[in-house]
């Protein structure tokens, strides 16, 4: 922290040189940015930065500016309609569209900011290249200027597209959803028919309440509940299985281990949404499991010993809480072993054999291996991405969502809150958004997603990118 | 005596396990055999065997299954999100393991913390910004959500990267090669196996997402789907009854491209991800 603020104070103290020191062609860059290139020389640089300067007012002023100004409020004017009897015609009048409002008003000032980056940076750049003026040091020509972009600054050509890329496809939605979490956009308030405000952090608060009216409280700790623990049994469950399972095909004993490898990898080729909802019509409640257990008295077992509950002509393997739950990890298992399996082949081929074979010969049992030395080195290679795969089944969609598609909640508190009970907080933000429209919500269920995630990887993470790991292999 | 009974129930048991994780997979191919439409409950393996889903799929598209046309949409987004994903990975991936600039591990550390954000809370976002550009609803639009923000899927890439060797660089640029060079014809040569699993790996990408082409086609015309979202319509509760074996065809066809690729990609696989994850 205290490194970030030094380094802040550095970057505006550079830029307060700058100015103090700058002569008259570097200070007349603070109002026209090309000023200072051609001043000394490189003109065509000089008329690219006002060009761009130019293009940044022009663009706020026309564009942006309209929904900026509008950004405290989301708009006024309500859509209205009126029909013309005379000329049959339906007009208008000029309403605000809230919507457009935010999001032209999140990229209004994103671009603001980037140029505010821009200014100050190119303030610093003429200066230097004052300096080397008086010093009488070589000032690069344009083409010389673009030669550095394919060599020094090659860094600024590579990361220049996919930084854009991740501009458009993560930090503006990003940055307009979190916006969305405080502002009451619901079924009710759609655009452009209805405004949507400014609530501040009644939505939060909505999240941790629970009356009779309001069930996300009450909805909310249980999801959260059944969120965690279906990341930590399924991450587990998988992790477990998929290492014995490659240790039991890559045992010398086993004939043929090419061929049962691919056996199991068959099932990861299959895309999920294929198998996944396979195997929800299979378990179905007039499904084929069904059909055979019926068939072999197993229904009329379950309901003598009370699994079953009476009423019903079948097992619920996935539409009552609980066998449900049981089923989504067993079934999560089977989705997940193979692609366990295939990382931890790569991963025992590797483990030092001398190790192994010392261990054999002071006469430790094969349980005793396993647990001493092959799952601490397993460990020890796969933990980061542990981790990763938590984080990664907290937010596990499809698994949850297309299993459980045609499952119907009996539970009020529930329905109230459009969740299910083996909804994960991700397919409850989901129904939130694409069937009841209420972005509010979601929005605020997916900000405290990100909290969980970014708390459990902060933990974890930090010692990964702090640690210089990354030049001991070059 | 009491090894070869050892050995056979090893064998038994993995045959056993091996049938437990076949069995839909066989189930998905015997039903896209048969002759009828819908689920047939009571038996495993259809009555009466036919060919005729794979004919309705290819030859006979109507408006609720329009196979060769999600398959071309697919086809296309696979092609050019393979192409874009690819150059993205490799060039964030060199920028940031082979060069030394000075906002580098704030970028890391900047990019890891965007990718924490549940995928679901932006994509509606994603929607309303494509939409302000006039791209929603379109083969272009999914492609530039799928690749666009491929950058951030750096990390594996990257570690694969960190291995090679700094002196080969080093003695590249004594030789007086530009940063340019060194990254086309000494690094992308040396990375075969990591830029084959990029490659594959981006392009299904397209074929297995199905919550994103959910969200971006809101188009009511099937020619406009995707594979995934045509699929998935095929068992709508109005449409199961006499579409489910068509699915299971459509699911078999495929899952037989992606096979073969995975097959392919098996040896890659398991040195990206490993190699990744030990050098993060």
């Amino acid at each position: 922290m205290k490194k970030f603020l030094n380094g802040l104070k550095k970057y505006f103290a550079e830029f307060g040189t700058s100015v103090a020191r700058g002569d008259i062609w570097t200070r007349l860059s603070l109002v026209i940015m090309g000023a200072g290139y051609a001043g000394r020389g490189q003109l065509v640089k000089g008329i690219l930065m006002t060009l761009v300067e130019c293009g940044f007012f022009a663009f706020t002023a026309l564009f942006s500016w309209p929904y900026m100004a509008k950004l405290g409020t989301l708009g006024t004017v309500q859509r209205e309609e009126v029909f013309d009897p005379l000329t049959m015609t339906k007009t208008v009048n000029d309403y605000d569209n809230s919507l457009l409002i935010l999001l032209g008003g999140v990229i209004g000032i994103l671009v603001i900011f980037a140029f505010l980056l821009l200014w100050i940076s190119n303030m610093k750049t003429v200066y230097r290249i004052q300096t080397m003026k008086e010093n009488g040091e070589h000032i690069n020509s344009l083409r010389e200027d673009l030669r550095t972009l394919i060599n020094d600054r090659f860094h600024v050509t590579l990361l220049t597209l996919p930084s854009l890329g991740v501009l458009i496809i993560n930090i503006i939605p990003i940055l307009f959803m979190i916006c969305i979490a405080f502002t009451n956009y619901d079924m009710n308030h759609q655009p452009p028919t209805y405004l949507f405000t400014w609530v501040g952090l009644a939505n939060f608060k909505a999240l941790f309440t629970s009356t009779t009216t309001i069930t996300f409280g009450y909805v909310f700790a249980r999801v959260l509940v059944w969120t965690l623990i279906w990341a930590v049994l399924a991450t587990f469950t998988t992790y477990i299985g998929g290492i014995l399972l490659a240790k039991f095909i890559n045992n010398e004993k086993t004939i043929g281990k090419k061929v049962w490898r691919t056996l199991f990898i068959i099932t990861i080729a299959i895309p999920q949404f294929v198998t996944l909802l396979l195997i929800s019509k299979m378990f179905g409640d007039y499904g084929i499991v069904n059909g055979l257990c019926s068939k072999i008295g197993l229904t009329g077992f379950l309901q003598d010993i009370g699994l079953v509950s009476k009423g019903l002509s079948y097992i619920p393997f996935l539409s009552k809480p609980g066998w449900a739950h049981v089923m989504i990890i067993l079934i999560n298992i089977w989705v997940g072993v193979p692609y366990q399996m295939l990382i931890a082949t790569g991963i025992l081929m590797n483990i030092p054999n001398d190790q192994l074979e010392s261990a054999r010969i002071d006469g430790a049992s094969e349980f005793q291996i396993f647990w001493k030395i092959t799952m601490p080195y397993m460990l020890f290679i796969t933990g980061p991405s542990l981790i990763t795969s938590v984080i990664a089944n907290i937010n596990n969609f499809n698994v949850i969502y297309l299993l459980t598609n045609s499952y119907v909640t009996t539970n009020m508190a529930y329905a109230n809150s459009n969740a299910k009970e083996v909804d994960l907080l991700i397919t409850w933000l989901f129904t939130l958004t694409n069937d009841y429209s209420n972005f509010k919500m979601a929005s605020v269920i997916g900000i405290v997603t990100f909290i969980i995630c970014a708390v459990i990887t902060l933990l974890s993470y930090t010692r990964m990118i702090s640690g210089n790991k990354e030049e001991e292999f070059q | 005596m009491k090894k070869t009974v050892k050995l056979i129930i090893r064998h038994v048991v993995l045959a056993l396990l091996a049938f437990i994780w076949l069995i839909p997979i066989i189930w998905l191919v015997v039903t896209s055999l048969s002759a009828n439409k819908s689920i047939d409950t009571t038996h495993f393996f259809p009555e009466h065997w036919s060919l005729d889903n794979y004919a309705q799929l290819f030859f006979r598209p109507d408006t609720a299954a329009n196979f060769p046309a999600w398959f071309k949409n697919s086809m296309i987004i696979g092609i050019a999100c393979c192409i874009i994903s690819t150059m993205f990975v490799l060039m964030v991936s060199y920028a940031f393991s082979c060069m030394r600039f000075r906002s580098r591990k704030a970028l890391m550390s900047f990019s890891i913390i965007l990718g924490m954000f549940p995928g679901v809370l932006s994509m509606i976002a994603i929607y309303f910004v494509l939409k302000l550009f006039g791209l929603s609803d379109s083969i272009a639009g999914l492609i530039i959500v799928y690749s666009a923000g491929s950058g951030l899927g750096y990390l594996i890439c990257k570690g694969f990267f960190d291995t090679i060797s700094v002196s080969l660089r080093e003695s590249a640029k004594l030789e007086g090669a530009s940063e340019f060079t060194i990254f086309t014809r000494i690094i992308i040569p040396l990375s075969k196996p990591i830029i084959v699993y990029t490659v594959i790996n981006s392009f299904l990408n397209p074929w297995m997402d199905f919550v994103m082409a959910r969200l971006m086609i809101k188009s009511k015309s099937p020619a406009d789907w995707t594979v995934a979202i045509g699929l998935f319509n095929l068992l709508q509760r109005n449409l199961i009854g006499s579409y489910f074996s068509v699915f299971c065809a459509g699911g078999v066809i495929v899952a037989i491209p992606i096979s073969v690729l995975f097959v392919i990609m098996q040896k890659f696989y398991v040195e990206g991800i490993t190699g990744g994850a030990v050098k993060g």
